[in-house]
């Protein structure tokens, strides 16, 4: 197998004694749609918390390609190429769409506040290429023209598309996506599948992702990690896991079998 | 034509108009003129910190203090000329300052306030009690300020010393905020996690902005020093406090030349009301009150909406003004986005 993009190793948290996360090992590959599935609870937003660094381990190890991720802030963990979405909108509803995608490039920055108050060539420089980039960055999802709005007069579902846009500005490797999909239409969802894949493809990133919408989530992954009750039940191609005993149990409950 | 209603133009005239006041106003005028430079000062650090990056301080009066402590008591106690002494008082308050992003790191909101409160108490108590330093309640006079080979006597000089300081902090203001400094701000305001899963560093810029900010206040304090010829506690207490960031709220939380109008404007409504004979007080208390519940993007939105050419990106989305999260996701569902 190709080296995996980002693995985890008995990766173990609990929150005042309520376990969150069991001793969860699983490699992902590099430049592939991974899904992360499982009831309420299972655990998968925590899992995503350790690996981005916001959340820090009680046991186990995070890997990025030959990093080791334990104990790094996630400002350290986004700037080796680790980028993420939330469950809510996290635009920055102070800024247009286009400052939210310059932000995105904020490591790019090297002039600090001294390059900025001399207005430097280098500085002036930078901020060309940065909203050269971003433009770029909203031309791949068709978004160029909501440049100069706030953020915050879009709608939730061109939102969380800009806030996709803006994790991949920075060139990542891996981008974990919690639950792309919450709140869109069918239509929008059909859209947010062919986005991932274009990502996948054109842009060679490994994509993590809780999702709950099962039709995108098994359509567009390559491969499937289930959780429950913060263990790892199952991990294969879509229609391994969707056939898995264990998965069928805990989605449906043993009555299902009955 | 646009340009004659820009913000460029206002802040030319602005400051066309403060470098001439000294030769066509009286001294009274000519003082109140240096206090309006000194609350653009005070008014644009506090905002750097509060309408920029998001950190609700309360610290900005006793900043103001320790500059104009610093700069006194290096005159008083170590005869330094106010040349060397008011970079001391300056940098004492931005170094006193950068300590309080410790506490921002953990805390936030309100408990920051409360923080940062009690650390401006505490300024105010040691400039009261410990008498063998700072002199104690009643306060000191430091030693006359001497600008020669300048012709200019101290009152004179220190206006113009307000007057570039005023005019070169602004530009840094604005320069920064414009940078991606300032972005890194209004990410840390307006989402913390998010710019942190950006590669922001929190402790950094987090202290650039109570550095930045404590610098401004510290800048103030040694004019005022100079200004007034005389300090004390007094200066210093609460009541400055809800003063600055009256000053910020009128002009505008997070624009750069709101702050330069609400020092102008605050300074003119303090003068006014003391003669009158009103509470202050209770009249910036209720100003205070009235532009946070119904303005509290502050005057710089209807300048920006009665002239048309003024530029203006506002930086600050006050809580509740969003369209409702709930309200975009019906729409969405619906397929209409």
């Amino acid at each position: 197998m190709v080296k995996p993009a980002l693995a985890v190793r008995d990766l173990s948290v609990s929150f005042g004694g309520v376990t969150a996360l069991q001793d969860v090992s699983a490699d992902f590959p590099s430049g592939e749609i991974i899904g992360i599935i499982g009831p309420n609870g299972a655990g998968k937003t925590t899992l995503l918390n350790v690996i981005c660094g916001m959340n820090p381990p009680d046991a186990g190890d995070v890997f990025l390609g030959e990093h080791r991720l334990n104990g790094m802030k996630p400002n350290r963990i986004a700037a080796l190429g680790l980028r993420r979405t939330f469950q809510s909108s996290q635009l920055f509803a102070g800024m247009s769409v286009l400052e939210n995608m310059m932000t995105g490039l904020h490591l790019m920055g090297s002039t600090g506040l001294f390059g900025a108050i001399l207005r430097s060539r280098r500085m002036r420089e930078e901020e060309r290429e940065m909203r050269e980039r971003a433009l770029q960055s909203l031309d791949f999802v068709g978004f160029r023209h909501f440049a100069d709005r706030p953020g915050s007069a879009l709608s939730f579902g061109q939102q969380r598309i800009i806030e996709i846009a803006r994790t991949l500005i920075f060139e990542p490797k891996v981008v974990l996506l919690d639950e792309p999909a919450v709140g869109l239409s069918v239509n929008r969802v059909a859209e947010l599948d062919t986005l991932l894949r274009r990502i996948r493809d054109e842009r060679g990133v490994t994509l993590i992702m809780i999702e709950h919408v099962i039709r995108l989530v098994m359509g567009v992954s390559d491969r499937v990690v289930v959780l429950n009750s913060g263990r790892k039940i199952a991990e294969g191609l879509p229609d391994e896991v969707r056939r898995d005993e264990a998965v069928i149990e805990a989605y449906l409950g043993h009555q299902a079998h009955a | 034509m646009r340009h004659l209603v820009g913000k460029r133009a206002f802040i030319v005239a602005l400051f066309g108009a403060l470098l001439l006041a000294p030769s066509v106003t009286n001294q009274y005028q000519t003082f109140v003129a240096n206090l309006i430079l000194l609350y653009i000062i005070l008014s644009l650090g506090l905002n750097l910190l509060i309408g920029f990056a998001g950190q609700l301080a309360l610290s900005n009066a006793a900043m103001y203090g320790i500059g104009a402590y610093g700069t006194g008591l290096m005159m008083a106690h170590f005869g330094f000329p106010y040349w060397a002494a008011a970079p001391c008082g300056a940098l004492l308050a931005m170094g006193l300052g950068t300590l309080l992003a410790l506490p921002a790191l953990r805390l936030s909101g309100i408990y920051l306030a409360l923080a940062t409160l009690a650390f401006a108490q505490f300024t105010y108590w040691v400039m009261t009690h410990w008498t063998d330093v700072t002199f104690g309640a009643g306060g000191f006079v430091p030693p006359r300020i001497d600008f020669s080979p300048l012709p200019v006597n101290q009152e004179q000089g220190i206006y113009y010393l307000s007057w570039i300081l005023a005019l070169l902090l602004y530009v840094v203001a604005r320069r920064a905020m414009e940078s991606p400094v300032g972005r890194a701000f209004v990410a840390i305001r307006d989402g913390e996690v998010a710019a942190q899963s950006l590669g922001i560093d929190l402790l950094r810029y987090k202290s650039l902005a109570f550095a930045m900010s404590g610098f401004y206040a510290g800048v103030a304090g040694a004019l005022y020093c100079g200004l007034l010829g005389f300090v004390g506690p007094e200066s210093f207490d609460l009541l400055q406090m809800i003063l600055h960031k009256g000053a910020v709220v009128l002009g505008g939380m997070g624009s750069v030349v709101g702050s330069v109008i609400g020092g102008t404007l605050l300074t003119v409504l303090v003068e006014i009301t003391k003669e009158a004979k009103f509470s202050i007080e209770i009249a910036f208390g209720g100003l205070l009150v009235v532009f946070v519940l119904f303005q509290p993007s502050g005057l710089i939105v209807f300048i920006r909406k009665w002239l048309p050419g003024w530029d203006e990106r506002l930086h600050y989305v006050p809580p509740g003004t969003a369209p409702p999260v709930q309200a975009a996701r019906t729409a969405a569902a619906e397929g209409d986005d």
